[in-house]
């Protein structure tokens, strides 16, 4: 640091139009015995920096720095993130892929090397807000390439000036020193407290990410619902205020063929669903032989092993074995049951060991088998003809 | 106003009698140049009759490297002078000399007429059968192909020639170079593999040439330099052909990445088939040692200002980046022509070399020659 009450006027400074004016003076000032304070120049002129004698600057090594720091964040955070944190494999590669993760490094040493750089220079050059050059020539910023030097005792500042003058200056002028504005800077004040305090906010914030990097993989986590969770989309049978119809379901276009065949049944598994079922439904097929015969194939297909080929668990194969009883379908308690019910049983299964065979035989087939079924019991009812006075008492409210 | 006398190093005095004389130098260049290019061609002979695919292969790298050289001069050449810039005042003498390089190249590749068949599938005649390649059979086939090298070297040396010998039409250059360049890598080196496509290839292609453009510039300066023959050359320049070689290393690596990153990422069978050979057979090493050649080294090199300036590092790295190239350009090159087969290095490698090294001097040295007559002024950027 240079005493500036020493040297107030002990110091000049030379104005020229021309770069290469200046690069001479400089070095004729050099070659004089003047130090060289700095030059002033709108843009760096090519050489100055070895015509002042100025050694090769720090700053490459605070940039090299950097930017090996900016590389170890970026490929530490992405290797932690994306193998240890949260291992995702993404696109079948190894969860530490670097050629993926170079893009980021690249781009962090970059921003590390020049954010920290021009950093450095800051707080290298003592750079900061209100900073002036002591009494700078005004045309620096835009013509004037300026040279700023010291006396030495013994010299006159009239030699100087004609030395200068002879090589091209414009004016050469004693330097004043400006006192007033070197106090006005921020760290010359008393703003320690406030800048320490601006210093802590990242400490404050590298320490509140803590335990962010500390999680319990037992724990339920916190879910952060950024709306995904929550679709804004219509559903299907959501009312439309603009869609014909009134409704976001769309009747098929003519000549749709349906891939499942009809629209969905709205009834689950379960004796509750049954019994509304049982309510609900009705068949959609009158009595006919056609439907009989289909009936009767389908049922002799697929139910009789079980329920007998008349429903009366005379030919059963199940029970022939010792096995558990399929309910009789021509019993009055079947008879009574409605014929939704029985459609329910034969799509969802029974309520003891029968097996729903809703996704084996089509829905018109089961319709069918029902009305085949009513069709046994009343075949099979000549026998029992008492029988039918209690049966709708016993059967008709399960 | 001279600003480089500022830095100059102390350069050798053509008129003290212990340094050769410029007829000497000459003499020597000359002979040396004739026995390299003569053992080439007798190495390249000696290929085509043991080996035609692998002597066909290196006379297509020798060509395509030949006229990488000759653009990468003018392509320098012609920037300096459309930027006006100054600083390349010194080194314009060892650009000037590049461009003479086209002709021979774009005789090399007209050779290839005769290889064209071993070499480009699509030039066999079974290709008419190959669904593949039956719609870009109107853009390959040999009077097109043959046709457009004709056109490109035509406009090439009708340009280069305006640029050296009048300073003039570097703009008009620059556009020309740029759609012609692009058409060149691809037809000449991306078609031995015509199912194979990448649209950064020909900046890729030209992200070598001119990194090996620079260090080519450099070598020269230096060696000129230090043989007295470009006294004016200094440390400034020196820097800044360092930095450019710095800042294009990096650039080729960049364009490198650029393409390898994505055919890596989308991982789609028909792009990914070459990088899959190159990193999963006895390519590997030589894929990675690519990379190391062209960025990994010379970026370690030159990091430092030091480094930049010091003639030594200079010439190690610039070596560095001209075998770098070289197998950059192996790389591109021999895997599809030998259809995944091992790399090998025969008489036609060892022919390719010699041969690029000696046509390189024979055809630039008389250009240079002139150049350096101080009587001749350059024509100065218009």
């Amino acid at each position: 640091m240079r005493n500036t009450d020493a040297i107030t006027l002990t110091r000049f400074r030379a104005s020229f139009a021309d770069p290469h004016l200046l690069l001479e003076a400089v070095k004729r000032l050099k070659q004089e015995g003047y130090p060289i304070i700095d030059t002033y120049s709108p843009f760096p002129v090519h050489g100055m920096d070895e015509a002042i004698g100025l050694k090769p600057s720090r700053l490459p090594r605070a940039c090299l720095a950097f930017g090996l720091l900016g590389l170890a964040t970026a490929l530490g955070v992405q290797i932690w993130t994306s193998a240890y944190d949260y291992p995702l494999i993404v696109g079948g590669k190894p969860l530490v892929s670097l050629p993926a993760f170079i893009p980021v490094s690249f781009e962090l040493t970059v921003l590390f090397a020049g954010l920290g750089v021009v950093a450095s220079l800051f707080v290298a050059s003592g750079m900061r807000p209100k900073f002036k050059v002591p009494d700078l020539h005004p045309g620096v910023n835009d013509d004037r390439f300026v040279v700023a030097g010291e006396i030495q005792a013994g010299a006159s500042f009239t030699v100087v000036q004609s030395l200068m003058a002879s090589l091209g200056a414009l004016e050469t002028e004693l330097l004043v020193e400006d006192k007033s504005q070197t106090d006005h800077s921020l760290l010359d004040r008393e703003a320690k407290p406030l800048a320490f305090l601006l210093a802590a906010i990242p400490a404050v914030l590298v320490l509140a990410a803590l335990p962010l990097l500390n999680r319990n993989y037992l724990k339920r986590n916190l879910a952060w619902d950024g709306g995904m969770m929550a679709p804004v989309a219509y559903q299907s049978f959501d009312p439309h205020p603009s869609l014909p119809g009134g409704q976001v379901l769309q009747t098929p276009p003519a000549g749709t063929v349906s891939r499942k065949g009809l629209v969905p049944l709205p009834f689950g598994p379960g004796k509750v669903e049954a019994e509304r079922a049982g309510l609900e439904l009705k068949n959609p097929f009158q009595p006919s032989q056609e439907n009989f015969s289909r009936g009767k194939l389908v049922y002799d297909r697929s139910c009789a092993a079980c329920h007998g080929l008349d429903g009366d668990n005379n030919s059963s194969v199940i029970v022939a074995r010792g096995l558990l009883a399929p309910a009789i379908l021509v019993a009055p308690v079947v008879r009574n049951m409605p014929d939704g019910l029985l459609f329910h049983v034969a799509t969802f299964g029974g309520p003891q060991k029968m097996k729903g065979l809703g996704d084996l035989i089509s829905r018109d087939d089961r319709w069918k088998v029902v009305l085949y079924i009513r069709e046994l019991q009343r075949a099979a009812a000549p026998k029992p003809l008492p029988a039918p006075a209690p049966s709708p008492s016993t059967g008709a409210t399960s | 106003m001279k600003p480089n006398q500022v830095f100059s190093v102390p350069s050798r005095d053509l008129t003290r009698p212990q340094f050769p004389t410029l007829a000497e130098i000459g003499e020597k260049f000359r002979l040396g140049a004739w026995t390299l290019s003569g053992l080439g061609l007798l190495m390249l002979g000696i290929g085509l009759a043991t080996s035609p695919l692998h002597a066909w292969a290196n006379v297509l790298m020798t060509a395509f490297n030949l006229t990488c050289v000759g653009l990468g001069g003018l392509f320098l050449l012609a920037i300096q002078s459309t930027t006006g810039a100054r600083w390349s005042d010194p080194i314009l003498k060892a650009h000037r000399a590049m461009p003479a390089l086209l002709p021979i190249a774009g005789l090399m590749m007209l050779a290839l007429w005769f290889g064209a068949d071993t070499l480009y599938p699509w030039a066999r005649p079974e290709a008419h059968g190959d669904h593949l390649l039956k719609g870009r059979l109107v853009w390959l086939n040999r009077p097109f192909f043959f046709g457009r090298i004709l056109l490109f070297f035509g406009l090439w040396i009708l340009l280069g020639r305006r640029i050296v010998q009048r300073g003039k039409g570097s703009a008009v250059f620059i556009l020309v170079f740029g759609v012609t360049f692009v058409l060149a890598n691809f037809d000449w080196i991306m078609t031995l593999e015509p199912a194979w496509n990448s649209t950064i290839f020909a900046i890729y292609g030209f992200s070598g040439m001119f990194l090996q453009g620079i260090a080519i510039v450099t070598i020269s300066a230096i060696v000129l330099r230090r043989v007295g023959l470009l006294p004016e050359i200094s440390k400034a320049q020196n820097h800044d052909l360092g930095k450019l070689l710095f800042a294009f290393s990096c650039f080729w690596a960049y364009i490198w990445l650029s393409q390898f990153l994505l055919v890596w990422y989308a991982n789609i069978p028909e792009e990914t088939a070459p990088i899959r050979l190159m990193l999963n057979s006895k390519w590997t090493p030589f894929f990675y040692l690519n990379l190391v050649l062209n960025f990994g080294l010379p970026f370690v090199m030159l990091l430092q200002r030091k480094a930049k300036t010091n003639e030594r590092v200079l010439m190690v790295a610039c070596f560095t980046v001209l075998a770098g190239h070289w197998l950059d350009l192996y790389l591109m090159v021999l895997p599809p022509v030998l259809k995944g087969a091992s790399p090998s290095f025969g008489f036609s490698e060892v022919g390719g070399i010699l041969l690029q090294f000696g046509l390189g001097h024979m055809a630039c040295w008389p250009v240079f020659m002139k150049d350096v007559n101080p009587e001749q002024e350059l024509p100065q950027a218009g």
